[in-house]
């Protein structure tokens, strides 16, 4: 078994390797060769495919692929190499099953199969999008605590303390981290879920410093909570993020890593992005020493996951990683639309469809690329995991037509999204729910999505 | 062979993405004595730009993109040193890099190569940049421009010590300084005093060209 210090002695003393020849050369080249060689194809007529030789080939592609490229240690400037029978062993070795959250609010994270009546696991919240200032945190992360299908929360990102700026991996980065902890654990608090897990531990902390800091446990991080570590992309690891693995791995916590391939980048087009994701979860488990995976794959023009070719990128990896190993994926997904914009629900939709029939589970999600600060609310999770636990066992033919009804409703509009509005403008924090206008909103998306036969809970009010 | 041989045999190298050939058909250049600035606005120029629109077509992706600007780097080594200074090759210098404490480097790569593509200059200062360094190379490379990538919103406040740095030292209307990356938007931009947004590609190429002259 693959442990830190095995990871660390190669990235002491494998091959060394410029980055840019690991990225061009190396791990780019190898992609493509794998997608030729498996003659992986990306189907437009079928953004959720039903091809069970699809899913096989790009599994076994994506051992081969984390075999012949291995990881790359930036710090170091050499390739952590494994074996196929260390990568296979991780893969056998993944858990299957997490017990995450205390009290009330514990709950198993299994992993899903294509096609799997369990509903999704549902991490909901803003996927780390950035908010101006504790008073939006505490709503927002309030707002989704309270979502009936919440299993577990994922923070907005702080970009203020004490009314500066933060700075990476300054004190403002630490305090902005510590204070993250906090305010995540006070709002479930407020809303009577106090157990519930915060597994985007922690958003605010993007340096090694501030996420060892934060992690102590007088800020209220517990080790049912999921320590979540992004991997560079593609394929990449340097000594801070290591450094996280060693104080999760010190903890006890389960480590999630996250990692986000760009469709046009180093991977290339759908084939490649789709084998590349693929292969992230099996050098996760490795290199990471990661215990689920959460991958968030996006459309490097549109910063979205919902156009077309990024829904077959979503359900491929997810048919792939299901159905041939028990590895717990989560999907987090990014709409080009924002806030109280039908668009933005039919794109979530749309993704949270590809991934859930393909045997994943659900974070949600990136609201408008994610890009705005406070362009986000507690309404368009809620929505995605309704869908998510409507459509969890739709076949997959049934969920491509699904799929294919969606993309209709937005695949025009995806160059120039409405951006909608931000979270003070359509979301009642005192009343604990949408606007009016967001609330017509909503309701006019229920109906549709009941046309399209995913009968949604009623709206309220 | 003749010019048009040679300068074709520059713009098949960068179509194909390689580096040797690229090197071989500027050494042909200088063996055949061809003018080395017609070569590269003959031969290099085309393919190059050729490979930028392929590339905001989604034709091709990053790595052939990367790879084509490599290419290109190579063939400029040999030729640019015969070039006498008085004659422009290049629109403009570019100083550019992701800011301190941020590691995000594809959207950089991104800009880099398609600002090579359409005839800038571009001095490259990787990932994890102080501030104060896009400054200092700025000035050192006589750049009219200085672009900044950030891709975490914890990091997009080193872009604003940038504009800062430029002020106090009295050099803020010495560059052009565009931002760009994941959580920027051209309200931040305005908020900081950067001269201009970069929301994609094409969008940075026309700032670019907006300041290639100087701000």
């Amino acid at each position: 078994m693959v442990q830190l210090l095995d990871v660390m002695q190669r990235a002491l003393e494998g091959a060394p390797m410029s980055e840019s020849d690991y990225q061009l050369r190396s791990f780019a080249a190898k992609v493509q060769e794998k997608v030729r060689e498996y003659k992986i194809k990306y189907d437009p007529a079928s953004p959720i495919p039903n091809d069970r030789s699809l899913a096989k080939d790009l599994f076994e592609a994506a051992i081969e692929l984390v075999v012949d490229v291995g990881a790359y240690c930036t710090d170091t400037s050499r390739v952590i190499s494994y074996t196929e029978g260390e990568v296979k062993e991780a893969i056998r070795n993944a858990p299957s099953r997490l017990r995450m959250g205390e009290g009330r609010n514990q709950k198993d994270f299994v992993s899903r199969k294509v096609g799997d009546k369990t509903p999704p696991w549902c991490l909901l919240g803003a996927g780390g999008g950035a908010c101006s200032s504790d008073t939006s945190f505490l709503t927002l992360v309030e707002g989704y605590a309270e979502i009936p299908e919440t299993d577990a929360i994922t923070t907005p990102a702080l970009t203020r303390v004490g009314g500066m700026r933060i700075r990476p991996a300054s004190p403002l980065e630490v305090l902005g981290a510590m204070r993250n902890a906090v305010l995540a654990r006070e709002a479930c608090n407020r809303v009577g879920r106090e157990g519930i897990p915060i597994m985007n531990s922690l958003s605010t902390a993007e340096s090694d410093i501030a996420f060892a800091a934060a992690l102590h446990p007088k800020y209220g991080m517990r080790r049912s909570d999921g320590y979540m570590i992004c991997c560079m992309d593609p394929m990449k690891v340097d000594f801070a993020r290591l450094n996280k693995v060693a104080v999760a791995l010190s903890l006890g916590g389960p480590i999630g890593m996250c990692f986000g391939p760009l469709l046009g980048g180093y991977a290339g087009g759908p084939e490649g992005t789709a084998l590349s994701n693929v292969a992230h979860h099996m050098m996760g488990l490795l290199t990471y020493q990661a215990s689920w995976m959460l991958p968030f794959p996006l459309h490097l023009r549109y910063v979205s996951s919902s156009s077309r070719e990024m829904l077959w990128v979503v359900s491929s990896t997810g048919q792939a990683i299901s159905g041939n190993s028990d590895i717990l994926s989560v999907n987090l997904n990014y709409t080009s639309a924002g806030p109280c914009t039908p668009m933005c629900l039919y794109e979530t939709s749309a993704t949270v469809t590809a991934a859930v029939t393909s045997g994943l589970s659900i974070e949600s999600l990136g609201v408008a690329s994610n890009r705005y600060e406070d362009r986000t609310t507690p309404v368009e999770p809620r929505m995605s995991a309704e869908v998510g636990h409507v459509v969890a066992g739709m076949k997959l033919p049934d969920a491509n037509e699904l799929a294919k009804k969606l993309l209709a409703k937005y695949e025009s509009k995806i160059k120039t999204p409405p951006l909608g509005k931000p979270l003070q403008e359509c979301w009642d924090a005192d009343k604990r729910r949408p606007t009016t206008e967001y609330s017509r909103v909503v309701k006019s998306f229920k109906k549709e999505m009941a046309g399209l036969g995913v009968k949604l809970r009623p709206e309220e009010g | 062979m003749d010019d048009k041989g040679v300068w074709k045999q520059l713009g098949d190298a960068v179509l194909s993405y390689d580096s040797e050939a690229a090197k071989k058909a500027a050494q042909n250049v200088v063996k055949s004595k061809i003018d080395p600035l017609r070569a590269i606005e003959k031969g290099l120029f085309p393919a190059i730009e050729s490979v930028g629109q392929k590339y905001e077509d989604m034709e091709i992706y990053l790595p052939e993109l990367m790879l084509a600007a490599e290419a290109m780097k190579s063939a400029l080594d040999v030729l640019l040193p015969l070039i006498p200074k008085d004659q422009k090759v290049s629109k403009a210098t570019v100083v550019i890099g992701t800011v301190q404490g941020d590691i995000h480097e594809i959207g950089k790569n991104i800009i880099c190569n398609m600002l090579i593509a359409n005839g800038f200059t571009v001095v490259d200062l990787g990932v994890d940049v102080k501030s104060s360094v896009f400054v200092e190379e700025a000035r050192k490379t006589g750049a009219k421009i200085i672009g900044a990538s950030a891709l975490m919103s914890s990091t997009i406040g080193s872009q604003k010590d940038i504009v800062d740095f430029l002020s106090s030292m009295g050099e803020r209307k010495k560059f052009a300084f565009l931002v760009g990356g994941g959580p920027t938007t051209g309200e931040w931009a305005s908020e900081i005093g950067a001269d201009g947004w970069g929301e994609d590609a094409p969008t940075a190429i026309r700032l670019a060209n907006k300041y290639a002259k100087g701000r």
